[in-house]
């Protein structure tokens, strides 16, 4: 069912109680809450014209190319996220992302949902995002938490490789803490689905009108399409970082000396 | 650089050879004109000032740091030619305030024996060689159960240590191992090296219970090296 643009301004209007709690509270947030919502109303009706013209035209190299983009914007927005060797992760998270996007999406497409045309950008744009938004902010906590790991027990790093450890064997827990702090919570997540939360693409597609059993259907596919996106892009952006974060000798490059 | 796997059988003289013409911290020259040949077995002890480049010179030995000119060979070949891992299982060194981890003493042991390099070397059952070795260092064998960050800190490098000797290396390197420790402690250490242990070994210390012992003084001062038992 359809809203209508007042319905739509009445929404808004909602925001008037957290106005008032800001007033009471006296919190610095209203500014911050009329540029968020200005800006969130400006990017979706942007957007959303975009979207409605690709889906006019169902181009498969247009679509193609608007999945090009969007893997663009992903590495360009994360690597403005991540604060620390920067020189050298944009062609990494490009790797990552698009890796994972590869064994993904043809994945959803050819096999699973099989839609005609393969590339139709009613099915390919959305299922896309959703994957792609997923992998990069889960790709940006699992990066943070290795370098973080890494960074804060420098001395367990060095005393493995003096004993003969590898670069890979002296990182080996740290990477496994990443991977481990960022998977977890998405599979906890995934066992309260439903018992506790209704997940927003099912929530839309049942809004949107589609049956139930479909909804489910689909929130089920895309559950395990973004699992294993996130899996595959975490594993290689940490795998291709560890290589390029130490030198031949396995020493950490940019690394303040030990003293003499 | 080809880098290669095998360590191969060499003569027991020239174990080490160190040729360093210019040593640096950073952008500062250290020390200059090294040079220097050990040979197996050998005890060294190495002294200078604070900042003289002590620890950056043992450094060079295991490939921890390259800053400097010139070369260091380690059984006729140079160091920057060996797999690191195959070279530092082969030149251990064993630092001040030792890193062991969170969990029992035991699995400390196990994570130095699993990395690739020291599996394919050594035998699968250490198990006696580590009974011997907490022998030597004086350690109950009921230790194997306790959580290394339970341990005090003489304990900690006595276990430090045994994991150093149990990849059985050719040079032990020890970086000020010494310096927290109690009289008692301090002496079993020494005892296990001067007496027990048959690598070669190289070591910055300033504990007065081990000064006569030494069979060989490297000394740094004003930028230059001085050996009183050079070949």
């Amino acid at each position: 069912m359809d809203i209508s643009y007042w319905g739509l301004f009445f929404s808004m209007l909602l925001l008037l109680f957290p106005l008032a709690i800001f007033h009471q509270l006296k919190l610095q947030l209203t500014r911050q809450l009329f540029t968020a919502f200005g800006r969130m109303i400006a990017q979706l009706a942007l957007i959303g014209l975009w979207l409605q013209f690709l889906f006019q035209k169902d181009n498969a190299w247009l679509t193609l190319l608007w999945v090009l983009i969007m893997l663009s914007n992903a590495v360009i927005t994360l690597r403005g996220r991540i604060k620390f060797q920067r020189r050298i992760l944009a062609p990494i998270f490009f790797m990552a992302l698009g890796v994972a996007s590869l064994i993904v999406l043809p994945w959803l497409l050819f096999v699973v949902i099989r839609p005609r045309p393969f590339l139709a950008a009613t099915i390919v744009i959305p299922i896309y995002g959703m994957v792609l938004g997923n992998t990069m902010n889960s790709c940006a906590l699992a990066m943070e938490r290795f370098e973080g790991k890494l960074s804060d027990n420098w001395k367990a790093y060095f005393t493995r490789i003096t004993l003969g450890a590898s670069h890979w064997e002296a990182a080996l827990p740290a990477f496994q803490q990443a991977m481990h702090i960022s998977l977890l919570p998405r599979l906890l997540s995934i066992a309260s689905m439903g018992v506790v939360s209704l997940p927003g693409m099912m929530s839309g597609q049942i809004l949107g009108g589609a049956s139930a059993v479909v909804a489910i259907k689909y929130q089920m596919m895309i559950m395990a399409a973004i699992f294993t996106s996130v899996t595959i892009a975490d594993y290689l952006a940490i795998r291709l970082y560890l290589k390029r974060r130490f030198d031949q000798y396995y020493l950490p490059k940019g690394e303040p000396r030990k003293k003499p | 650089m080809k880098q290669s796997e095998e360590i191969p059988e060499y003569p027991q003289r020239d174990l080490l050879r160190i040729r360093i013409k210019r040593l640096f911290y950073e952008d500062l020259e250290l020390v200059s004109d090294i040079d220097l040949k050990v040979s197996s077995g050998e005890k060294i002890l190495l002294t200078g000032s604070t900042g003289s480049g002590k620890s950056s010179l043992l450094n060079t030995l295991n490939l921890m740091n390259q800053n400097y000119e010139g070369e260091v060979l380690f059984q006729g070949k140079p160091v920057t030619e060996y797999i690191p891992q195959v070279l530092r299982s082969q030149i251990v060194m064993v630092m001040q305030e030792p890193w062991l981890g969170e969990g029992s003493v035991s699995e400390v042991l196990d994570e130095a024996l699993a990395f690739c390099t020291n599996k394919k070397r050594l035998d699968q059952d250490q198990n006696q060689r580590i009974h011997q070795l907490f022998k030597a260092f004086e350690l109950p064998a009921d230790y194997l159960q306790k959580k290394a960050d339970q341990l005090s800190g003489g304990e900690k490098q006595r276990v430090a240590l045994i994991r150093a000797m149990l990849l059985q290396p050719q040079v032990l390197l020890l970086d000020e191992v010494s310096s927290a420790l109690d009289q008692t402690t301090s002496g079993i250490i020494s005892d296990f090296i001067f007496e027990s242990c048959g690598s070669t070994v190289i070591a910055i210390s300033h504990d007065p219970l081990w000064q006569s012992r030494w069979q060989r003084r490297w000394r740094i001062q004003d930028g230059k090296i001085h050996d009183n038992g050079g070949h």
